[in-house]
């Protein structure tokens, strides 16, 4: 009894400590309870239905980021990451049945080795001529689906998958859980030693292989983690929808991954997944004006760039928080002084 | 010869659209993906002015330029050059353009396919193959505008300007020239030419809210293969691409559809051979 | 006085909201249409079902056991063209939120296969009114006690799209054999790349010899080519008497467009979508004339007593012959409001079990549920004389006229099968030299 009591002081302090002085990760902490807990509030089909999508293409997005937006390396199509998981753990699915538990997995790890097979010849190039370059490659594997329409089901897909579980509560958690490790695994993948040098290869790469660091080997390893957590989030689109099909190869898909991860601010992982968790709810909330769906996204999407260009959450994070001139630890936007170094914020 | 003719008529219509996005790329380092999404308003203008309103259809097509290159210029004005320091946003605010076009054209002309008149109607045959007059109109009127074009940039102080921010902005601007007034007059001049685009080719094709898309790949493609901002590059692609095109057709008819697939095959073969393209310079990292 | 309209505006909203929301007749029978509501096809959908609902409200409702209900449609965009989330998301929405009764509607098999996953996971009956693949109803065979709530409502599956467009061939071929005095027929396919094109042309392929035709050469341009003057050169090559075509998509229109302007000597028989739609002369510019195409409704033809009220109402109220997606008329009308009357329940099961055995009479013929080899019933429809068969429609100097069935004979030792209002078909003049 006493122990428990102790331990639950301790996270008491812990939470105080480190989760409550900050608004953003109030946020966060909120952001996580609010979702795993969504089920006691309302069973809805369709709104689980709509968070679960939701979890499927943040994980895509957050990938995007962990490439495009921490190492510059632009990528038009990682829709091609996510077609080859959904195809991949559709095939084990439907010609080995293997079930969805080992079939994403592999469609994971057949879209790293999509990531290997893009990323090496794609390392010559730069900027807006890899942007425009990786955005072919989805659309070459969408000739080939169409090419061998007996094994990939051409324009009909591959359908009657089987689903991770079969009752609405167990997947959702399946997703929602999913969608939050694996974005966390991507966070701190960011924040660790390798995140900082893909940091720096974007910013300047020159300057980073001048410090003696092969930025060749660390580029291709972007790809490769990017890819990993694209295919996982393709496999657990097609078992969710039970069907893989070339829609998931279509040029609206690489392009609705750039418009999400921009929109919420590149290089913060958090950021895209705010804006799928904002931008797909919304497109779903208009639905109430069918006729203006599209143009109310786009327009919504053009103002708010226009007025933060750096970003919807940057642009947040930038009002709620102040960084210490000092120290470069964040404090709340009311403090006047800085929480760790007591230094005048301004 | 039918490789040829149908090659020539879709390189001269990539080349169009390819070197404006290729100018206002090299001059502002913009990536307009709604630049296909003009080509596309163009066409819908000619169908407003010559079959709703009667108009002269060469009068509707100069009328639908100048109104799509207003249209271009506003567009620039007020969403692009605002954020124009974050490439990124421009990116993303060009393609939700498109979308706002795409939109826009969907709720006025609904997703009905609609077709405008040819300007000059029938057919000759040559060597045995028939050609549209309309198809050696467009290409005549490819050629003129390149002509133009070329004219514009190789003799004229305009393009003289053009030329130089394209080749390093920093020194061009320090030898006092107006960056931003020079992308805006590039912005009108690449947008002109996509609403010429689709001027010369809205009497051959279907007109349809989702017809900016199909070309837009192709065009990117020509633009990365001939090497960004260089016109001469993006010219040679397009006829490489469009031919290409027309001999995936000719010898293996079955495969037609492949013919985008192999398209952008060749481009990523010669990039891993060329990283900056054909003709591309190799810009200076710009830090 | 801007205050007052104000609130006198606010209070009429109010009212109208509670007046829609709460009938005063008590429940009523909740229909979803699903469709891509921004196209021709989701249009179709839209349209045959309020006349149908119309149709019915205006006869009191549909007496279920001892109540009469109402029918309330509910519109649902499902975007399917664009986005298949987008469509799952529809239907979703549509059976969980809006919690209707029953659904028709859906087009691209890719979506109505993902849609039919989630209706039959809520035990709905679905119809669907526009995709062709016969897998869709594979799986009703296959696993009866999942997916048996769906039917299909139009067209018959792609297998017999062929065998119709087969005999339209037959009938086109004798004619040029017999006008312009030639030995063989040769043919020409031109099919674009599309799934539901890829057996029929494999089929076209082995059956048209047998016909006694010969095949020179198949052409597959993309669904939404806007060009297509290079297959045309090869195919003019070729020196075909016959196009036979499958274009579902915009290709349609660049195809005849292209064709007729260039003057290609052979006249298109086959499917194609875009020359079945009244807009298909003014978007060709007239250069689509003499285009034959499978149809399943035309100006002045009756297949039974049911197709002339329905045509001309159509027409008259929405300014256009039906397309076939706007047979949602006849599955709302001749496929659920009987069933639900005669079993006396909105019981999905129960309707199931009497609609799949039950035969009736819809404005394009009359349909009966088909059952598979071994007898397991696949909820697919019967074709052939006496059932569906459709029609087979040219493009005359501005008209869409019907010319098949025009003494059509099925099966040797079958009866002939000619429908009200038939005209002989035309050859492109140019093919006479």
């Amino acid at each position: 009894m006493v122990n428990a009591g102790f331990y639950l002081k301790r996270f008491y302090t812990i939470v105080r400590g480190e989760v409550l002085v900050l608004p953003s990760r109030i946020i966060v902490a909120l952001f996580f309870i609010i979702l795993l807990g969504l089920p006691l509030v309302s069973q809805n089909p369709y709104l689980i239905r709509v968070v679960i999508l939701t979890s499927i293409f943040a994980i895509l997005a957050a990938s995007w980021d962990l490439l495009s937006g921490f190492t510059g390396q632009m990528n038009f199509g990682h829709a091609l990451f996510f077609g080859v998981g959904a195809y991949t753990s559709a095939l084990l699915n439907i010609h080995l049945q293997i079930s969805p538990w080992g079939g994403v997995p592999l469609g994971a790890v057949a879209a790293v080795l999509a990531g290997l097979i893009v990323g090496i010849p794609c390392l010559r190039l730069k900027g807006t001529y890899l942007a425009l370059t990786t955005m072919a490659f989805p659309i070459i594997l969408m000739g080939i689906v169409f090419a061998l329409p007996d094994l990939t089901g051409g324009e009909l897909g591959i359908s009657g998958l089987r689903r991770l579980s079969n009752s609405l509560l167990g997947n959702y958690y399946i997703h929602v859980v999913a969608m939050l490790t694996l974005c966390t695994i991507m966070w701190k993948i960011t924040d660790s030693h390798t995140g900082i040098i893909f940091h720096a290869i974007r910013e300047d790469e020159l300057a980073v292989r001048a410090s003696g660091i092969n930025t060749t080997r660390y580029k291709l390893l972007a790809f490769c983690l990017s890819g990993l957590f694209a295919g996982l989030s393709g496999g657990l689109y097609a078992h969710y929808m039970r069907i893989a099909g070339p829609s998931t190869l279509e040029v609206s898909m690489s392009f609705s991954v750039v418009i999400w991860a921009v929109f919420g601010g590149l290089a913060t992982i958090y950021g895209p997944v705010a804006a799928v968790f904002i931008l797909f709810p919304l497109l779903e909330f208009v639905r109430f004006w069918p006729e203006y769906r599209a143009l109310i996204f786009a327009v919504i999407v053009l103002i708010i760039l226009l007025y933060m260009p750096e970003g919807l959450i940057h642009w947040v994070r930038d009002k709620i928080e102040k960084e210490c001139p000092r120290c470069k630890i964040r404090n709340v936007a009311t403090r006047n002084t800085c929480r760790i170094c007591t230094a005048a914020l301004d | 010869m039918n490789i040829i003719i149908t090659g020539l008529i879709t390189g001269s219509m990539l080349a169009l659209l390819a070197i404006g996005f290729s100018l206002i790329f090299g001059v502002a380092r913009i990536v307009n993906i709604a630049h296909t999404a003009f080509y596309m308003v163009a066409g819908y203008c000619i169908y407003v002015l010559s079959v709703k309103l009667g108009l002269h259809p060469v009068l509707g097509m100069l009328i639908a330029v100048v109104v799509v290159t207003v249209f271009g210029l506003l567009a620039y004005k007020f969403l692009i050059d605002p954020i124009r320091e974050h490439e990124a946003a421009v990116l993303i605010a060009t393609i939700a353009l498109a979308m706002i076009f795409q939109e826009a054209m969907l709720l006025i002309f609904t997703g009905d396919y609609l077709t405008v008149s040819a300007l000059i109607e029938g057919y000759f045959i040559l060597f045995g193959v028939k050609i549209f007059y309309q198809q050696v109109l467009t290409f005549g009127v490819v050629l003129v505008l390149l002509a133009v074009l070329w004219f514009l940039l190789m003799k004229t102080k305009l393009g003289l300007a053009i030329r130089s921010t394209a080749e390093d902005r920093e020194v061009a601007n320090l030898m006092g020239m107006n960056d931003s007034q020079l992308a805006m007059i590039t912005m009108g001049i690449s947008v002109a030419l996509a609403g010429f685009t689709g001027a010369v080719i809205a009497p051959l094709t279907v007109l349809s809210p989702y017809m900016w898309m199909e070309p837009l790949i192709l065009m990117m493609a020509v633009v990365v293969l001939g090497g960004l901002g260089s016109i001469k590059g993006s010219f040679v692609a397009a006829y490489i691409l469009g031919f290409t095109e027309a001999l995936v057709v000719f010898l293996i008819p079955k495969g037609a559809f492949l013919k985008g697939s192999v398209a952008l095959s060749i481009m990523i073969l010669v990039l891993l051979l060329r990283p900056e393209g054909l003709f591309g310079i190799v810009f200076e990292e710009e830090r | 006085m801007k205050r007052v309209t104000f609130g006198w505006s606010f209070f009429v909203t109010v009212c109208l909201v509670i007046f829609i929301s709460v009938p005063v007749w008590g429940r009523t029978i909740k229909i979803g249409v699903i469709g891509p509501m921004n196209f021709v096809q989701g249009k179709g959908h839209w349209n045959g079902a309020i006349m149908a609902a119309d149709e019915i409200n205006a006869k009191g409702g549909v007496q279920v056991g001892k109540e009469k209900m109402k029918i309330e449609l509910v519109k649902s965009d499902s975007n399917e063209f664009l986005s298949m989330t987008d469509a799952t998301n529809a239907i979703e929405r549509l059976i969980t939120s809006d919690k209707v009764d029953f659904i028709v509607g859906g087009f691209r098999t890719e979506s109505v296969l993902a849609m039919q996953d989630i209706a039959m996971d809520n035990k709905k009956i679905f119809i669907g009114c526009g995709a062709a693949h016969p897998e869709i109803c594979l799986r009703v065979a296959k696993d009866y006690n999942r997916y048996k709530y769906f039917f299909r409502g139009t067209p018959f599956h792609s297998g017999y799209l062929v065998r119709t467009s087969f005999a339209h061939m037959g009938f086109v071929g004798a004619i040029l054999k017999k006008e312009l005095n030639i030995p063989k027929v040769k043919v020409a396919i031109v099919a674009e790349k599309a799934v539901w094109a890829d057996p029929m042309v494999e089929a076209a392929q082995g059956v048209i010899p047998k016909m006694g035709m010969d095949v020179v050469g198949v052409w597959r341009p993309s669904d939404k080519a806007t060009d297509v003057t290079a297959e045309l050169a090869a195919i003019q090559k070729a020196e075909p008497h016959m196009i036979f075509t499958m274009f579902s998509a915009s290709v349609g229109i660049t195809f005849s467009r292209q064709a007729g302007e260039l003057k290609i000597p052979a006249i298109q028989v086959g499917i194609n979508v875009e020359a079945q739609k009244d807009g298909f002369w003014e978007a060709t510019k007239g250069m689509g004339n003499y285009v034959f195409t499978m149809n399943t409704y035309a100006r002045g033809v009756e297949v039974n007593e049911l197709t002339k009220p329905f045509v001309d109402t159509y027409i008259k109220r929405f300014g256009e012959v039906p397309t076939y997606t706007a047979d949602t008329y006849s599955a709302i009308l001749h496929g659920l409001v009987p069933n639900i009357e005669a079993v006396g329940s909105l019981d999905a099961d129960k309707i199931v079990a009497r609609m799949e055995n039950e035969e009736s009479n819809v404005p394009s013929g009359r349909i009966k549920y088909e059952k598979d080899a071994q007898g397991r019933p696949t909820h697919d429809l019967t074709w052939g004389p006496g059932y569906l068969t459709s029609l087979g429609v040219q493009w005359q100097d501005g008209k869409l006229v019907a010319v098949w069935p025009n003494k059509w004979v099925a099966a040797p030792g079958a009866p002939e099968v000619t429908y009200k209002g038939m005209v002989p078909v035309k050859i492109p003049p140019w093919m006479k030299k």
